[in-house]
């Protein structure tokens, strides 16, 4: 039996533990300043429909991430929803996949479920790249990119990429993938909450409160008509 | 290498650390750059290829200032995430020119981002900004001046407001024919408070007297304050809270002080947004009277069958433009639409529709900025497609920038339509009760007294006299008409001369000398006056008594035509006397 090197063996626990608590720490900074702004509230009484609250719309807005047929734009792209679904999908994949690789390798040990991780993740590298050359392409996306837009978007094709070699878990064969999977994997934990993949982190809020509003003032849920 | 930065730069910084709020910071940092806002914003559609205009663009703008500032990243490596802070006045009109023209706040792309971000707000958040330090387009400053020194936005003058409200009333009488009608000012206790625009006072004074009709025809205790009737509030436009909190609050302390019990606020959408939604949050107080749109009152008024309407004096096709203040930030929706279907016979919806249309263009305070209103209608196409597709006569909306904004690119683009407000409309619909026709009969309302001694006399003067209206009462001698007088106070005595115990003469002696009653008209019917009998001389009597003459002296036998037209012949000069 193939003997797991030094090298990996940290990078698959105690690298990703230590980027994990890093991330956490951080995040946990980040909660406390956003909880330092003022929250605006609603004082007025409530408008609009009678059977909306902000409850409700608070729900709405967190669920719309799901209903694309609610958001006006994700209505009018469908494909580009579907590639979110997708892209953001495997990123949940892939992070699963750094638990599972080194705690329960068991669980994706089948060809069928490498093969439809496999294919996951070349969806992924897919859309990746063609966001990104869309971000170069469009000159209403050139003119609204940063550098950290471009360089996470890159990374995570690049990390999908060697998620893709990494799932076969074939260390006896090889082990750069999973190292570079591994390492990929800890910097980007450690990079997101300084980049603008820390939007999950925001996404909830804004959602939230952006809901809360507009339920109160019985705009959401949005009604369609005819 | 730092840079100098000007003074207005550096108070709006200081200014930006005060003003950012949970909801601002978080829809700044939610952004991921997706783009799919871009075609949402009808200033990109109507401008191709010109990326200034894109909502995420012009956000940044705002979004680079914050992160240099605010944001743990942008001060670490605001290169890497794109922040970057202003310093010169440049810099500051460049940013207005993004905040105030390439953008009216209409929250389309706020409803449109999948992240929720919600970019009319720290827009507006921008403006109010550069607003602290002196930056903002000529007419945003006239306006809000205006609105500050004057108390309404339009700087109508207190005599210009009362005198367009009495020329409204009298209008409004003429038409109905009803002076009943009546455009009350500064009632206490009313259950309504109507407040407007000054719009409909400068250019529009018909929406005033549509609204007083249907109060009047709903029979609504109501009223219009005279200080404090301005519901718009420039502060929406401006982006200054304390603005906005204290022009609300005068609508709210002159329904206070008027003790009534709602505020209606006329069809303004952003007066409705700012009275209705914002001005308590900007003010920082609790709104202390309910208040509701006119559109929902007008429903209610006629779902409660307190006015009737007739749909068929509406025939023209008619679409609804949402005002994007009433719709998506105040979920006024459905109401407009079930009133215009009860008040048109052919409604049809434009496409699309809802919290999801397109901004009139004319709102965010567009109207005021005539510097910007060639980009205003070069954007207005997409408006403009939109309306034509419907293929209505008449686009309705309930929102006076709206209308102004609709008219303009109506013009611009040559559509064949109008544009009116659900008041109108409504106004136009109704159905106004025919009171019904009362004939009034001759004595209708008069009491008259009938003193003879003869019952078949009294018996019939009371019959004619009843016949044709009158309440009348009877005494058969002339005590008893003394005190008839005085407890029952007719209008008018018949009097016979020749009564027992006391003679009528000396009655009518008793009547004319008593002060109280000496105006009472009488008149007096007896058989006796062409008689020769000394014992009843009436004219040497009152002669001798330096007595005034009667109204009328008739003679019996009774003719009834004669009796009739004399005593109404009296009791008409004596109404119009006493008138």
């Amino acid at each position: 039996m193939h003997e797991t090197s030094p090298l990996l063996h940290f990078a698959e626990d105690a690298l990703q533990i230590a980027a994990l608590t890093f991330m956490a720490v951080v995040y946990a900074l980040k909660v406390r300043w956003i909880l330092k702004f003022p929250a605006a509230r609603d004082r007025q009484a409530p408008t609009g429909r009678g059977d909306t609250t902000p409850l409700k719309g608070a729900a709405y807005s967190l669920a719309a991430i799901a209903m694309p047929w609610a958001v006006l734009s994700t209505r009018q792209h469908p494909l580009f929803w579907v590639q979110f679904a997708l892209f953001h999908t495997a990123v949940a994949v892939s992070i699963g996949m750094s638990f599972v690789i080194p705690y329960a390798p068991g669980l994706i040990e089948g060809p069928a479920v490498v093969l439809l991780l496999q294919i996951l993740f070349a969806a992924a590298v897919a859309i990746g790249v063609g966001r990104l050359i869309r971000r170069m392409v469009s000159p209403y996306m050139r003119a609204i990119s940063t550098p950290d837009d471009y360089f996470s978007l890159a990374l995570l094709v690049v990390w999908f990429a060697f998620s893709l070699l990494a799932a076969p878990n074939n260390r006896q064969e090889s082990e750069w993938p999973l190292l570079g999977y591994f390492f990929l994997t800890a910097f980007f934990l450690v990079y997101v909450p300084f980049s603008k993949i820390s939007h999950y982190l925001y996404y909830p809020f804004a959602r939230w409160y952006l809901g809360k509003t507009l339920g109160y003032r019985g705009v959401y849920p949005v009604q369609r008509g005819a | 290498m730092s840079k100098n930065r000007s003074w207005k730069a550096e108070k709006l910084i200081e200014r930006m650390r005060q003003k950012v709020t949970r909801q601002m910071m978080l829809s700044l940092e939610a952004c991921v750059h997706c783009g799919l806002c871009t075609d949402q914003c009808h200033y990109v559609l109507a401008n191709p290829g010109d990326v200034s205009y894109a909502p995420a663009y012009k956000a940044d703008k705002i979004r680079k200032l914050f992160k240099a500032h605010l944001d743990w990243t942008g001060r670490a490596a605001p290169w890497w995430v794109g922040a970057r802070s202003v310093y010169t006045d440049a810099e500051l009109e460049e940013l207005k020119d993004t905040v105030f023209g390439k953008c009216t706040n209409c929250r389309r792309c706020s409803l449109a981002c999948p992240m929720g971000v919600d970019m009319a707000v720290f827009n507006r958040m921008a403006r109010g900004l550069l607003c602290h330090v002196g930056v903002m387009p000529e007419g945003v400053a006239v306006v809000a001046k205006d609105q500050w020194e004057i108390g309404n936005q339009m700087g109508v003058l207190p005599e210009e407001y009362l005198e367009t409200l009495e020329w409204m009333e009298e209008e409004l009488q003429s038409e109905y024919n009803d002076p009943s009608i009546k455009i009350p000012v500064d009632q206490p206790d009313r259950d309504v408070v109507y407040t407007i625009n000054p719009r409909e006072v400068k250019y529009d004074p018909r929406t005033i007297a549509e609204a007083a009709a249907i109060f009047h025809f709903a029979g609504e205790s109501w009223t219009m304050p005279s200080v404090g009737w301005d519901q718009t509030n420039f502060g929406l436009f401006n982006g200054d809270d304390e603005f906005g909190g204290a022009v609300a609050r005068r609508v709210y302390d002159a329904a206070v002080a008027l003790r009534g019990k709602k505020v209606v606020i006329s069809e303004c959408g952003h007066g409705y947004r700012s009275t209705r939604c914002e001005g308590p949050n900007w003010g920082r107080l609790d709104a202390p009277v309910p208040m509701e749109s006119a559109v929902i009152t007008m429903l209610r008024y006629v779902k409660e069958g307190r006015i009737k309407v007739d749909k068929s004096k509406n025939t023209d096709p008619v679409t609804y433009h949402d005002s994007c203040n009433i719709a998506r930030s105040c979920g006024l929706i459905e109401e407009p639409r079930e009133l215009l279907n009860l008040v048109c016979s052919d409604f049809r919806e434009m496409h699309p529709n809802r919290a999801e249309n397109y901004c009139c263009t004319g709102g965010g305070g567009a109207m005021s900025m005539s510097e910007y209103a060639p980009r205003r209608l070069k954007s207005a196409k997409i408006k403009a497609d939109q309306l034509k597709a419907t293929g209505a006569k008449v686009v309705v909306t309930s929102c006076h920038n709206c209308v102004d904004g609709l008219f303009d690119l109506i013009r611009h683009y040559k559509l064949d339509m109008q544009v009116k407000q659900l008041v109108s409309l409504t106004a136009n619909a109704l159905v106004v009760p025919v009171k019904p026709v009362r004939v009034m009969k001759p004595l209708e309302g008069y009491k008259i007294l009938v003193i003879d001694d003869e019952p078949d006399v009294r018996v019939y003067l009371r019959m004619i006299f009843k016949d044709q209206g009158a309440e009348v009462i009877e005494a058969p001698d002339a005590n008893q008409g003394i005190r008839a007088i005085k407890s029952d106070k007719p209008d008018l005595v018949t009097l016979d001369l020749i009564l027992p115990k006391m003679t009528g003469e000396k009655l009518y002696w008793e009547i004319k000398k008593d002060e109280h009653f000496a105006s009472l008209p009488i008149v007096v019917v007896s058989g006796y006056i062409g008689v020769e009998a000394p014992r009843i001389d009436f004219h040497r009597f009152i002669t001798e008594k330096n007595l005034p003459e009667p109204e009328a002296i008739l003679e019996k036998p009774i003719n009834p035509e004669k009796v009739l037209e004399t005593v109404r012949t009296v009791l008409e000069k004596k109404n119009n006397i006493r008138n």
